[in-house]
């Protein structure tokens, strides 16, 4: 900063550091002030860092949150109307979406610099893929419970989309790429409820049969597996 | 930009105008304010007066002058300042004789005005009109003249003098301690 | 010494891009030359903790980034500047330099400060709430170099961070490079041999994943003397002649 000089008598006393000035006063007009829920982040999780990350995830930006509650709405409304459980169907695929976004590269332009900083980025990727899972899980039960669907189905749905969103995250972080994690869910999750489908004939059995609960979950612990080893190494260029 | 359009750019949430004044401004109010304080203290009443004037841009009249009223709020802040540190050394009221030395007009007439119904009250309960308390207040406080000096004006002893002078202070403390009302 | 590896090798699948560097430095500025190609960014990369090497041994600030605890409190003493930076297009300068403020765990009641300080030690302060999508280039990879020094390291490792800045800016830059190596280490790693010359107390010419020259400036210069090296200027043909020289061998060896 260059400061204006004049008559002596209004220059700058010598012993008076203006620079030092200046630099409080933009500290305080430059300060960000960070949200409630940043700051009842910081302390759950003890890392102011942790916590920026969390609340700039764009899977949990307003917008985004907003859009996944009107699927599960309409499919709520689809419910009522139909009998058949949209919402079980709709949610593991909106949950899947959003894991894949939590993640990094396809999402993060300054992705190779966030991997040199002391909060790790796998520490930002799984608070971020926790949030967004539970997140999408309470809109979902919510959407459920008032569909008026059976108890089986409000819950059924939970291990489909443990597994659907457990692939999804395999695939971004393998990939590097969020749009790739999102296709590969939603595939998954499409292909599964078809099949499905047409061999008993009812479209809920995807979320209602007991028989696929271990595949389901196995699914999830093979698609959570390559996703930790996928970001234990980055992978260099040159 | 003239000083005018800065205020009103930082009235509307520009900080880039806010530093841009600071640059032309800073060096000779801080010249002004080194007349009477130690530096350290310059730089923690210069760094509340541009918070000051930042938060309170809105309040600037355009028909004022930019320099008139950026020193009005660094008295004020220099005042609060003072007041802050416990017994008023009054030097507050040497801001005052720096003013009038200065010949500034104030930007904005309310808040001078403010500024000076509380030093005239401070200076009223002093006494009377001609009393040695008032004499010896302005001939020390805003003549700015030495012990020694003040001692041969008023024909006294400089021992007097000094006691007098204590008497002022203590006076002037009571009064400026209390809070300023509006409307005044 | 801030610095101090040994025999660090990097591989990708089959190709070697660092093939046997060893390294020791304390404060001051390191100016690393190369080609394109050279393995200088996957040098600096490992150095910043972001790979880790195929084989050799690491030491950085006195600790060793294979654990988590140490390399934890490395990269709170770290600051990078990666060859490609990306930026958040809806961030502000401040914010951005904030973000990583609080990623590097700096106590939160010192960050506006150091925010400011930083932005203002790049010229910035003018653009400190602009978003960045408004920047330039050369702004942007100024904002780049806020976020490096905010936390003010005690090893700072810059890739190409002149990128995109006009000679006036690349004049201030080596004034800041300066200022910040009395205290730090400064690892610069640039293809543009003349913004080596004036700041650096140190230079490392690397070629093919080696380092094939380590020296001061002069000792660069004086490499070219009596070659017929190319170059516009002393340095230059000192870096010219190095590497013929180091090519050379190679192909005789």
């Amino acid at each position: 900063m260059t400061y204006r000089t004049g008559p002596d008598r209004d220059r700058c006393p010598e012993d008076v550091d203006l620079g030092r000035v200046w630099l409080t006063v933009a500290a305080e007009v430059w300060r960000r002030r960070p949200g409630l829920v940043e700051r009842l982040a910081a302390l759950a999780l003890r890392s102011p860092g942790l916590a920026r990350a969390l609340v700039t995830t764009s899977s949990l930006l307003p917008g985004w949150l907003m859009a996944s509650a009107i699927v599960l709405a309409v499919g709520m409304f689809a419910t009522l109307g139909t009998g058949t459980p949209y919402v079980a169907l709709f949610a593991p695929a909106v949950a899947a979406a959003g894991i894949a976004y939590a993640y990094g590269p396809g999402v993060d332009p300054a992705w190779e610099l966030s991997q040199s900083m002391a909060v790790s980025d796998r520490m930002v990727l799984l608070v971020r893929v926790l949030v967004v899972f539970a997140l999408n899980a309470v809109l979902g039960l919510a959407a459920s419970a008032a569909s008026g669907t059976a108890a089986a189905v409000t819950f059924g749905w939970l291990v489909p989309m443990t597994a659907v969103s457990a692939l999804a995250l395999a695939a971004a972080t393998v990939t590097r790429s969020a749009n790739a994690g999102v296709a590969v869910g939603l595939a998954a999750w499409v292909i599964t409820v078809l099949s499905v489908y047409s061999g008993s004939g009812h479209v809920a059995t995807a979320v209602v049969s007991s028989t696929l609960i271990l595949p389901y979950l196995a699914a999830a612990v093979a698609g959570g597996t390559i996703a930790w080893f996928a970001t234990r190494i980055p992978k260099g260029t040159s | 930009m003239d000083d005018d359009k800065l205020i009103t750019a930082m009235a509307a949430g520009d900080d880039s105008a806010l530093r841009e004044l600071f640059a032309r401004h800073a060096p000779w109010l801080a010249a002004r304010l080194r007349a009477i304080l130690p530096a350290a203290e310059v730089e923690d009443v210069l760094q509340e007066s541009f918070l000051a004037v930042w938060r309170g841009a809105r309040g600037y009249r355009p028909q004022g002058s930019p320099r008139g009223w950026l020193w009005v709020i660094t008295r004020r802040q220099a005042a609060l300042w003072l007041r802050r540190r416990g017994p008023a050394e009054l030097p507050l009221a040497a801001l005052d004789a720096l003013d009038s030395r200065a010949g500034l007009d104030a930007g904005d007439p309310a808040e001078a005005a403010v500024f000076r119904a509380e030093l005239a009250a401070a200076v009223r309960a002093l006494g009377p009109a001609g009393s040695v308390t008032q004499e010896v207040w302005r001939l020390m406080y805003v003549e700015d003249r030495t012990v020694t000096e003040v001692a041969r004006l008023m024909g006294v002893p400089e021992g007097t003098v000094k006691s007098r002078a204590h008497r002022v202070r203590r006076l002037m403390r009571a009064v400026l301690r209390q809070p300023v009302r509006d409307g005044g | 010494m801030n610095v101090d590896i040994s025999e660090v090798t990097r591989r990708f699948g089959r190709a070697q891009a660092v093939a046997g560097v060893s390294l020791e430095t304390g404060p001051g500025v390191f100016g690393l030359l190369g080609p394109n190609g050279a393995g200088k960014t996957t040098l600096l990369r490992m150095l910043a903790t972001v790979i880790p090497p195929s084989s050799g041994q690491v030491r950085l600030l006195g600790r060793d980034p294979g654990g988590h605890g140490p390399r934890r409190e490395i990269r709170r003493r770290l600051g990078y500047l990666p060859q490609n930076l990306g930026y958040y297009p809806g961030f502000t300068v401040a914010e951005f330099v904030e973000y990583f403020a609080l990623l590097k765990e700096m106590p939160p009641r010192q960050v506006p400060q150091a925010v400011a300080t930083a932005i203002e030690r790049v010229d910035l302060g003018g653009r400190a709430r602009a978003k960045l999508r408004t920047l330039s280039g050369g702004m942007l990879r100024r904002a780049g170099i806020a976020q490096a020094i905010v936390n003010e390291p005690e090893l700072l490792l810059l890739d190409e961070p002149t990128a995109g800045l006009d000679p006036e800016q690349r004049v201030a830059f080596r004034a800041l490079l300066r200022d910040l190596a009395e205290r730090a280490t400064v690892i610069v790693s640039t293809h543009l041999v003349e913004d080596v010359g004036a700041a650096c107390s140190q230079v490392g010419v690397m070629d093919a994943g080696k380092i094939v020259f380590q020296g001061t400036p002069d000792e660069l210069i004086a490499c070219g003397e009596g070659t017929s090296a190319v170059g516009d200027a002393p340095l230059e043909r000192g870096y010219s002649a190095v590497l013929v020289s180091a090519r050379t061998a190679a192909l005789v060896a």
